[in-house]
């Protein structure tokens, strides 16, 4: 069975070949603007998905592509990895949310720049203007992550970050990462 | 491993372990178990009454009747006092029984005592007639204990020697040559430690000692007489006296056997030595031979040579 | 055959070696299948090497003996079950019966253990050994796969039957081993390099990434420790991290230890490797790059190897064996997954065939119970106990009169008691 897949359909708009899935957010970007309608409240949408096969999925050497959503998955999945790392040397949870929001924002690269690690089943957006929306969607998917993460790695009475979430950051998920070596 | 040891583990390890879950404070399980020592001997340990804090430990000895004639149970009195259980479990001739609720601060002791019920029990009969030799009282009646099936050990004082004479069977034919072997280097031991007591060995007829008693005689049966001296009966050295000799007949035939599990491994060493020479074996190779009419002579029968074993 | 003393059970392993006497739940000795010896000359082969003089060759040690002596060399005489090295194997015995066990062989019943495909040359041996050395009166070889078969008779839901298949896991490998009617289908057994050592290397890992405070020369037995106390195997480990996430105080256990050369205590908390420890008997991959296929899979793919005719009944009978099998809920996982395996089998077959074959449900059961860990042993003290092993087993009169060949074969019993 290697690894947990995404269980949402992948809806009809996709960018290159990533799914173009809406998920609950307060920050700006495509999504919001897109159709916040579309989704129930208590239903999980693909970041709670991500965070919660995040451990186990992690653990995986291979994984196989069923669907575009997939594709969103493991990229959260590599995010979160990298989040994981700033984490680790926060105090605190202010702190935590400053990293995570100036790791997200960075500069990042998109299917198709050279230093993306997964070009070959990622594909290249075709138009300048595609390349944006990318940009502008994974930086929004990027961010709202990161809060997300932050909520549940910090423990409220300790305000200190989890060992049970810190101890996976040294873990790499296909045996890859988003960030270049020796980072 | 040369001597045999004269205690036995299982007793120990269980109740070692027995105690030191109750002193871990672990929840006890029930115990059971029946397992066996040299001589025919059973020992059984289990619960009194399903009480798991209750251990008994009981063994059962075809020839207990004969040590009981020669005061064992007084000898287990002394030894173990209260731990005695009476009567002993059904089908067994001694119980000791083990509180692990109200264990002495001695337990590592009692524990080794209990490792050595066996022992124990044998050394009556030793016991009893050391006695008789160091008094100097003559006449008494030997003892005759049938500690196994077809063996038998007779025990006997004189005023200036005990004299132990055991019985043995051998069931294979190799074995009497072994043991033959095996006895005539203790006989010839005596000279290297002169304290050691005499040891005479007869082969198929009963020692003279014998001669009106019941003793059987045949092929395959041996008799090995110890002429215990003072010096090995004295109160000092009884305890270890007793130690080796009522294990003797074990210990015999275990070296019987270790001694042919040594000729065992000469043997295999020998034989991947022979094969060795095979593998190096060649056939010889062929040269054409003229007769002197100038026929070829093809040599008819052909046998192959192996080099470094042909006689040439 | 009242008045017999018990048989002696000697079950030997690659790892450890069980010995006791039958009819008791256990066995009284578990000691490492190792000998120390001292060899003599470091040149010359193995044989003339240990070639002793006096008595020398009573000079050595086997089990728990062996370790921190100085001067001996220790050698283990069997490798993946087999006996390789027969004269160490012949004073292994020595020991284990003049030291251990306490037994004149003169006087006990013997059954031993060998593991499947042993060849029948290594039968006669053992029987030469046994007769000759030691002067046994009756030998039975059996095989550990039906011993463990035997064992299952213990268990609430188990069946008397001869015929199941054996998932024997140990500390160094584990087999699954096809039994039809007490006989092994040789050629369907497969092996799986994932055993108990493996758990603890991959729990050693783990702990590695998160627990600071275990001693380095400590971790392999604090690994240890941690299997085989707090271990378990869950129905789904993503379902199983979000219950840790939510409720940390109920699924976190606390292991303490002490340091051995401080003497200070230590605490580990003891989280996700509970369930992931075992997790890799399911799921390979995540422990081993190399081996990814489940044992689910391999115990469903080997019973599919097998004539069709006792397929049904394997399905029917799965038995575990071994210490690494002992984690809880092992069987119910095995249970779903071959389950689930047969039944989309069976659709997809409904499915070609358009509806016109609809195959009865596949009844699987995994059977598990309390004697696993020493099963093989257990199965032998229970047949080693019975009125028929003492007809079956090969006498020593009829040794002497055909020779050790007719310790080829041991005809299977046991079948009805």
């Amino acid at each position: 069975m290697p690894g947990y897949h995404s269980k949402l359909v992948s809806p009809a708009r996709k960018i290159g070949n990533i799914a173009f899935l809406t998920f609950k957010t307060k920050v700006r970007g495509p999504i919001t603007t897109l159709n916040p309608e579309d989704l129930v409240d208590n239903e999980m949408d693909i970041i709670d998905e991500a965070l919660l096969y995040f451990k186990a999925n992690v653990f995986f050497k291979q994984f196989e592509i069923q669907s575009d959503s997939d594709r969103v998955l493991i990229y959260l999945t590599l995010f979160i990895t990298e989040c994981l790392k700033k984490l680790q040397k926060c105090t605190s949870k202010d702190q935590a949310l400053q990293e995570v929001y100036s790791l997200a924002v960075s500069k990042f690269d998109i299917p198709g720049d050279a230093a993306f690690p997964l070009n070959s089943v990622y594909s290249r957006p075709s138009t300048l203007e595609e390349a944006n929306t990318m940009r502008g969607y994974l930086n929004q998917i990027r961010q709202e992550t990161g809060q997300r993460l932050v909520e549940r790695v910090f423990d409220k009475e300790t305000n200190k970050p989890s060992k049970w979430w810190i101890c996976f950051a040294k873990r790499k998920f296909m045996d890859i990462s988003l960030s270049g070596r020796g980072q | 491993m040369i001597l045999l040891e004269i205690n036995n583990r299982t007793i120990e390890d269980i109740l070692s372990y027995k105690i030191s879950e109750v002193e871990s404070n672990t929840k006890l399980e029930l115990v059971d178990v029946t397992f066996a020592d040299f001589d025919g001997v059973i020992f059984h340990i289990s619960n009194l009454k399903d009480d798991k804090y209750k251990i008994r430990v009981s063994i059962a000895l075809k020839f207990y009747k004969d040590l009981q004639e020669h005061g064992a149970d007084d000898l287990l009195q002394r030894e173990y006092g209260s731990l005695l259980q009476l009567p002993p479990e059904e089908g067994y001739n001694v119980t000791l029984l083990f509180d692990l609720k109200n264990l002495p601060e001695n337990h590592q002791e009692l524990v080794k005592k209990a490792g050595l019920l066996k022992r124990n029990c044998f050394a009556s009969v030793f016991e009893k007639y050391f006695e008789f030799q160091e008094k100097g009282l003559e006449g008494n009646k030997r003892a005759v204990i049938h500690y196994r099936e077809d063996e038998t050990m007779y025990v006997e004082a004189k005023p200036d020697r005990v004299t132990v004479i055991f019985s043995t069977v051998f069931k294979d034919e190799s074995d009497v040559i072994i043991g033959k072997v095996f006895m005539q280097e203790f006989k010839e031991g005596r000279k290297a430690s002169h304290t050691a007591p005499h040891v005479l060995f007869c082969h198929k007829e009963p020692p003279m000692e014998l001669q009106d008693t019941d003793a059987l005689a045949g092929d395959k049966i041996g008799y090995i007489t110890f002429v215990l001296f003072p010096r090995h009966t004295s109160k000092k050295s009884r305890d270890n006296t007793i130690n080796l000799i009522h294990i003797f007949r074990d210990y015999l035939h275990y070296h019987i056997k270790c001694s042919k599990v040594y000729i065992h491994s000469r043997m295999r060493a020998k034989t991947s030595e022979f094969l060795k020479i095979l593998n190096r074996a060649r056939p010889e190779r062929q040269t054409e031979k003229k007769t002197i009419t100038g026929k070829t002579f093809v040599p008819t029968p052909y046998y192959p040579e192996i080099s470094g074993t042909s006689n040439k | 055959m009242a008045n017999h003393l018990p048989a002696i059970v000697i079950d030997n392993g690659t790892g450890y070696t069980k010995l006791g006497y039958a009819g008791n739940t256990g066995p009284q000795y578990i000691i490492p299948s190792s000998i120390a010896i001292k060899e003599t000359s470091k040149v010359g082969d193995q044989a003339s090497r240990r070639l002793a003089r006096g008595i020398d060759d009573l000079d050595f040690f086997i089990g728990d003996e062996c370790i921190d002596l100085n001067g001996y060399s220790i050698k283990y005489p069997i490798r993946h079950g087999i006996v390789e090295d027969w004269d160490l194997m012949e004073r292994f015995w020595e020991q284990c019966i003049f030291k251990y066990l306490r037994a004149e062989p003169e006087d006990h019943y013997f059954l031993l253990t060998e593991p499947p495909l042993n060849t029948p040359e290594n039968r006669e041996y053992t029987a030469e050994i046994m007769f000759e050395s030691f002067n046994v009166p009756g030998l039975y070889i059996a095989v550990q796969a039906v011993l463990a078969l035997v064992a299952s008779w213990s268990a609430t839901n188990g069946v008397q039957s001869l015929t199941g298949i054996v998932v024997d896991s140990g500390d160094g490998v584990t087999h699954v081993i096809p039994v039809a009617d007490g006989y092994v289908i040789g050629s369907c057994i497969k092996h799986i390099p994932i055993a108990g050592r493996d758990i603890t290397y991959f729990i050693q890992s783990l702990l590695r990434e998160r627990e600071f405070n275990i001693p380095p020369e400590q971790s392999l037995e604090t690994a240890k420790a941690i299997k085989e106390k707090f271990c378990y195997i869950c129905p789904d480990i993503a379902k199983e991290f979000d219950k840790f996430d939510k409720n940390p105080s109920k699924c976190v256990k606390k292991y303490s230890g002490v340091n051995h050369i401080t003497k200070q205590p230590f605490d580990v908390d003891v989280g996700f490797e509970r369930f992931l420890g075992p997790e890799i008997f399911f799921n390979p991959e995540i422990a081993n790059p190399d081996f990814s296929t489940s044992i689910s899979d391999i115990v469903d793919n080997c019973i599919q190897n097998c004539p069709i005719d006792v397929r049904r009944p394997l399905y029917k009978n799965i038995v575990l064996s071994g210490g690494s099998t002992m984690f809880k809920d092992f069987d119910k996982r095995l249970e779903r997954d071959i389950k689930r395996l047969c039944n989309a089998r069976q659709k997809l077959s409904t499915q070609l065939s358009q509806g016109n074959i609809t195959p009865s449900q596949m009844n699987v059961k995994v059977v598990s119970h309390s004697m696993q860990r020493y099963a093989v042993w257990f199965g032998g003290s229970i047949l080693a106990s019975t009125n028929e092993f003492y007809t079956t087993s090969h006498t020593k009169q009829k040794y002497e009169e055909y020779g050790p060949s007719i310790c080829r074969h041991n005809p299977v019993f046991g079948a009805l008691i």
